[in-house]
């Protein structure tokens, strides 16, 4: 009877490496789930039902054009006494006017959050920030997707994606190019990383740079010389400063972080370090009641578009209270607990 | 993801900044836009009532409004006023939603990716299911899959319950995973 009501359709939804699994994704999320699925063979409905609804359909969607959405703009504008007011009288305005000022930034931030930020300069180069707790998912003109995580930058010139600078976090889903074998770089202040067609994640954050690849070969060049090669399932930490290098297989039994799809996989990591990734994706402060908090660990997937869920979701991992004051995360020992 | 943006948005708005109409406007129009066609098979209308629905948002911004997610909000509002123009249409002969959506909310077949996770069947074969399944299972997979809604927002904008959109979620995709299987088994016997 417990059983039946816990491995419900929403238990297998709400699960990220289930969610894995559905998409083939994880390795080890598949091989976890199929030996699962062996020993629970009353759930295989239910998860059957879960993954159809995960994988759903894919719609080449009949949106009209960008066009004609400007022209039916242009109509109602007028009807409603509004005018589209030109770059140059706003930025007359703006100098004029401190409120003025404050508020048009305020809507330039909104364009940001869901067209996101494509300055072009006179030297040609693209740059894609993004703000404090924003994702976005980027396609570069040769095919390449990137999803960029908060407070994080790439940065490319325009006519070649292929070579780009970072800062952050990303992961990276490379277009290969079998006909030209056509490289893809990634520079962080750390290293180069060299690709052919993949997936990988790249964290530049703590003065180190974290790459763990899903998918593909690369190569990794280090700010010192070094070359190394990567196979799949693989972390390597490099440090420009320390000259610190980790490579090592990810199993499940080794810490890691990962991002992926908006969702941070952690594998028994201490909460202080978990909180130190929450401080650099949403520029909070984070406070700890008591010392021995910092080093609960925490397993599993915690979603991160969103710092709300995102700290419901570790307050329920750790059974600790996160109280969120202004820009202060303080945590504490759950009472009930 | 945008949460947080379209509330902004919508704050900005609401103050009668023309940047955040036409930052509101180029967001929403395309997805109103499909959504109305859809529901309508009426074109014309659909742009008459969704410019019209866009000039009284704007109008009656200041009116207090409980909104708990913008886009959700702007399509349940936008449905609600264009079924009542239809019904208009229909002089004094009642209609109701359900009718409307059984006519004719379909899917063509250009709408549907060729690249499919739900294998063996082809674009035509799955259209046609879609298309057969019942008008709240079509309505649910559109806000779904194509209007990229969870499943709180589709529970407001088709006044369900979240459990319910969960249920209609589950059969329309067994049926669809039911036929893939179907046609699976059907070609490795075909080898053999």
């Amino acid at each position: 009877m417990i059983n039946k009501s816990k491995f419900n359709l929403q238990y297998f939804l709400d699960d990220t490496s289930f969610e894995n699994w559905a998409k083939s994704l994880n390795k080890n999320d598949i091989a976890y789930w199929n030996n699962w699925l062996q020993n629970n063979p009353q759930h295989i409905e239910t998860a059957e039902s879960a993954k159809a609804i995960i994988i759903g359909i894919n719609f080449e969607k009949q949106f009209p054009k960008i066009d004609k959405v400007n022209e039916e703009l242009a109509k109602i504008l007028p009807k409603i006494g509004l005018e589209p007011t030109p770059k140059k009288a706003s930025k007359k305005s703006r100098a004029s006017h401190k409120v003025v000022y404050f508020s048009t930034a305020a809507v330039l931030l909104i364009l940001m959050s869901w067209t996101s930020l494509s300055l072009f300069n006179n030297h040609n180069t693209t740059v894609h920030k993004t703000n404090f707790g924003e994702i976005i998912d980027l396609k570069l003109s040769d095919g390449t997707s990137v999803v960029l995580n908060g407070n994080s930058e790439i940065s490319y010139n325009k006519d070649n994606p292929r070579l780009l600078n970072l800062k952050g976090e990303a992961y990276f889903i490379v277009k290969s190019i079998p006909s030209t074998n056509a490289k893809f770089w990634v520079i962080t202040n750390d290293l180069k990383v060299e690709v052919l067609g993949t997936q990988f994640h790249v964290n530049t954050r703590e003065k180190k740079t974290n790459v763990v690849l899903d998918e593909g070969s690369i190569h990794l060049e280090l700010n010192n010389g070094d070359v190394t090669k990567m196979i799949p399932g693989e972390l390597v930490s490099y440090s420009k400063e320390s000259e610190n290098l980790i490579h090592k297989k990810v199993t499940l039994e080794t810490p890691y972080a990962l991002w992926r799809g908006g969702t941070y996989v952690f594998n028994e990591i201490p909460l202080k370090e978990v909180m130190f990734n929450l401080e650099l994706t949403y520029g909070v402060e984070v406070k700890y009641s008591s010392e021995h908090l910092k080093e609960i660990p925490i397993s599993g997937g915690i979603p991160n578009q969103n710092l709300k869920i995102c700290i419901a979701a570790i307050e329920k991992a750790t059974g600790t209270r996160i109280i969120n004051k202004g820009n202060i995360l303080q945590v504490q020992k759950d009472p009930i607990n | 993801m945008d949460l947080h943006s379209d509330e902004t948005l919508w704050y900005f708005f609401k103050k009668g900044e023309t940047s955040a109409f036409t930052l509101l406007y180029k967001k929403f129009y395309p997805q109103l836009h499909v959504y109305g066609i859809k529901i309508s098979n009426a074109p014309h209308l659909t742009e008459d009532c969704l410019q019209n629905f866009f000039i009284q948002l704007y109008e009656e911004r200041k009116k207090p409004r409980v909104i708990k997610n913008l886009k959700a909000y702007l399509f349940v509002s936008f449905k609600r006023r264009l079924i009542k123009e239809l019904q208009k249409n229909h002089n004094n002969i009642p209609i109701s939603e359900a009718q409307f959506f059984k006519s004719n909310f379909t899917f063509s077949s250009e709408e549907l990716s060729i690249h499919q996770e739900i294998r063996f069947l082809s674009t035509q074969t799955l259209k046609n299911l879609i298309n057969q399944l019942s008008p709240r299972q079509k309505e649910v997979i559109y806000l779904k899959y194509y209007s990229d809604m969870n499943s709180t927002d589709i529970a407001e904008v088709m006044d369900m319950n979240y459990q319910s959109v969960l249920n209609t979620l589950q059969k329309a995709m067994t049926k669809l995973r039911i036929a893939s299987e179907n046609q699976q088994i059907k070609s490795i016997l075909k080898k053999s």
